[in-house]
């Protein structure tokens, strides 16, 4: 068993609008009525969202995590640079997480300059995270789904080139032409930021970040199918040279602390059923634009009945998947677990969920820190010491 | 009534079905978006000629082709599916929907290939005022009363019960059509290549088409020189299948 290093927690945000739309079982995404969205509501979440994110900050956690997602009520970062560039100046000492653009889905020598903007104005305190984006960008990015992969991983080649070649470089490929690839200004940290791959447990992109040497973060998914991933990221990662250690594999939780674990389910539970049930809810007419997936990924898709994330039940969530509310002593057992588990380092925590009110979401986040945090460093140093001897 | 047999033909590689029927000068068809209605309504042609139906790759029962992602490059691939068929004499095309398209641009770079050319309500002209619908948004449940207008068409249509095979099955070929046309479902250059079909061009289509409307039948006749149009009353988007009179239209000007 490897070394798991010190444990690394960041807070990540998703930054939802809650005020959805009724009678849609399709979901809050793609086709929404952006009608309903009041810019006067939106204003006073923005400054909710990002003071929870700078208490974060001011409370010690070690990144602030900000994702992109487009037309969706499930977020209202269509662009997470944006929010990015506000942290990068109102916090001191958290890394700066963007997990990130779909680089598919942009000009991939623009976001090396924006990320490399990040970098510099945060002084080196930037992580990126890429995704391919889900199947609902492609239906309102004027991109073509069916060579979404291909495009993916030329942007990153392009945009590795950008950071680690000196410019003015030249790139021909399949979907760009640079005649002068030369991003300024550059990024802070040397050679570049730390680069993460961010997949839903597909072989193929778990051995892509393996084979690259990039990190590797999985969404939301079943531990054990996450678990087998990261056995395969591993093994191909150091059959391809690299070596993995215990920050390369990011995982996630979903947490909830209060007094008591009556109080921790009362406060909390309401809010996680409502970002399943209303936010993170698609059909696969949605989430599969055609040429998304392979084919014989939708027919295993389809056979599994895994499409039908609005039955996602309580039961599931806290068995099947990491979801935790309860004591400062419960949720750090629990974290302490789920770490050793992966063999992870670094943990993502969703402090706010849903439509959580702000006051709810800045307890999580103290009591979060206060109180879990120390406990779960001893759990983990004593264990390693335990397994040690 | 004559049937189909099928066999299949090699093409740089790929497994790509060929329907045919009947005997006599050849009259190849290329089949739209879509091939899970069959082509069964188009056997009345076979009775005086060899009736060809080659499967798109990607489409079907023929394979994928990972190289193709343009329209051209169906265009080049029948170029050399008619190679393999001794297909040297010029023939009578038909195309339908995409297949049409893809017959007026082979039309085009092929003229001399072809001696008579047909469209049924063919795609790919960008027709601002009456729009081309957009097959991807199209919910998969609501294909059918998008493709066939009458009620009694509607009840013919096979496999509206969404199966995983219908499904996957479905899924594929959108796959294969995103390859190729999701960027645009419309090539604005076809208005300035049109001009180029020098060959005797009959333009058919259902005034009832949910899918291309049928205002943009003159836009065609308009473009192609030598073109003359006919209209059924009250059919959709699947033409033949909904409208035997087309087929029979189609066998007269065929004959000429």
């Amino acid at each position: 068993m490897s070394t798991l290093q010190p444990l690394q927690f960041y807070f990540m945000h998703f930054m939802p609008y809650p005020d959805v739309a009724s009678g849609r079982p399709q979901g809050q995404w793609v086709d929404i009525p952006n009608r309903r969205f009041d810019p006067k509501i939106g204003h006073k979440l923005y400054k909710e969202y990002i003071d929870e994110l700078v208490l974060a900050d001011k409370l010690g956690y070690d990144g602030l995590v900000v994702n992109e997602h487009h037309a969706t009520f499930y977020s209202m970062m269509p662009s997470c640079s944006v929010i990015a560039g506000a942290l990068a100046m109102l916090t001191e000492r958290a890394k700066i997480c963007v997990f990130g653009t779909p680089i598919a889905l942009t000009y991939p020598h623009r976001l090396a300059e924006e990320y490399a903007m990040l970098d510099v104005m945060s002084g080196g305190r930037l992580e990126c995270a890429f995704p391919l984006g889900t199947g609902m960008e492609y239906w309102v990015n004027p991109i073509n789904p069916s060579f979404s992969r291909e495009r993916f991983r030329e942007g990153m080649d392009i945009l590795m080139q950008a950071w680690t070649q000196p410019g003015p470089s030249r790139y021909d490929g399949e979907f760009y032409q640079y005649k002068y690839l030369n991003p300024f200004p550059l990024p802070y940290q040397k050679p570049h930021p730390k680069i993460y791959i961010v997949g839903s447990g597909t072989e193929e992109t778990v051995n892509y970040a393996a084979e690259k040497g990039y990190g590797y973060s999985q969404v939301f998914t079943p531990i054990a199918a996450q678990l087998k991933s990261f056995e395969n990221y591993r093994a191909t990662a150091t059959n391809n040279g690299h070596k993995p250690d215990s920050e390369s594999i990011i995982i996630s939780a979903m947490a909830f602390v209060a007094e008591t674990e009556e109080k921790a389910i009362e406060e909390g539970k309401d809010h996680i059923l409502f970002y399943f049930k209303n936010l993170l809810t698609t059909d696969s007419h949605l989430n599969s634009p055609p040429g998304y997936l392979p084919v014989d990924r939708l027919r295993k898709r389809l056979e599994s009945g895994a499409i039908q994330e609005s039955e996602v039940t309580w039961e599931s969530l806290t068995s099947v998947y990491r979801t935790v509310l309860g004591t400062p002593d419960q949720v750090a057992e629990r974290i302490a677990f789920w770490c050793e588990q992966a063999q992870s380092s670094k943990i993502i925590l969703h402090l706010h969920v849903g439509d959580m009110p702000h006051w709810k979401a800045v307890k999580n986040v103290t009591l979060f820190a206060e109180e879990v945090i120390p406990r779960v460093r001893k759990l983990t140093s004593s264990a390693l010491q335990v397994a040690a001897e | 009534m004559s049937v189909f047999t099928k066999r299949v033909v090699l093409v740089d590689g790929i497994r790509v079905e060929v329907l045919e029927a009947g005997s006599g000068e050849p009259l190849v068809y290329f089949h739209g978006a879509g091939t899970t209605s069959g082509f069964q309504e188009l056997l009345p042609l076979s009775q005086s000629r060899r009736l060809i139906v080659p499967i798109h790759p990607g489409f079907g029962a023929s394979d994928d082709d990972a190289g193709i992602n343009s329209m051209l490059d169906y265009v080049v691939h029948y170029n050399a599916l008619f190679d393999q068929l001794d297909l040297s004499n010029p023939i009578d095309l038909v195309g339908h929907s995409l297949g049409g398209w893809m017959a007026s641009l082979f039309t085009v770079l092929n003229g001399r290939r072809v001696r008579r050319l047909a469209l049924a309500c063919p795609a790919g002209l960008r027709v601002a005022e009456h729009p081309t619908a957009d097959m991807f948004t199209i919910r998969a449940e609501q294909v059918p009363s998008y493709i066939v207008s009458s009620p009694d068409a509607l009840a013919r249509i096979p496999s509206t019960n969404l199966t995983v095979d219908v499904k996957v099955g479905r899924y594929r070929e959108l796959t294969s059509l995103a390859r190729i046309m999701w960027d645009r479902n419309y090539d604005s250059k076809l208005t300035r290549w049109l001009k180029r079909i020098g060959v005797p061009t009959l333009i058919l289509w259902g005034t009832n088409d949910r899918i291309i409307p049928s205002e943009q039948a003159k836009v065609w006749a308009s473009l192609i020189p030598a073109s003359e149009v006919g209209t059924f009353e009250g059919a959709g988007h699947l033409l033949f299948f909904e409208a035997p009179k087309a087929v029979g239209r189609l066998g007269s000007f065929l004959a000429k």
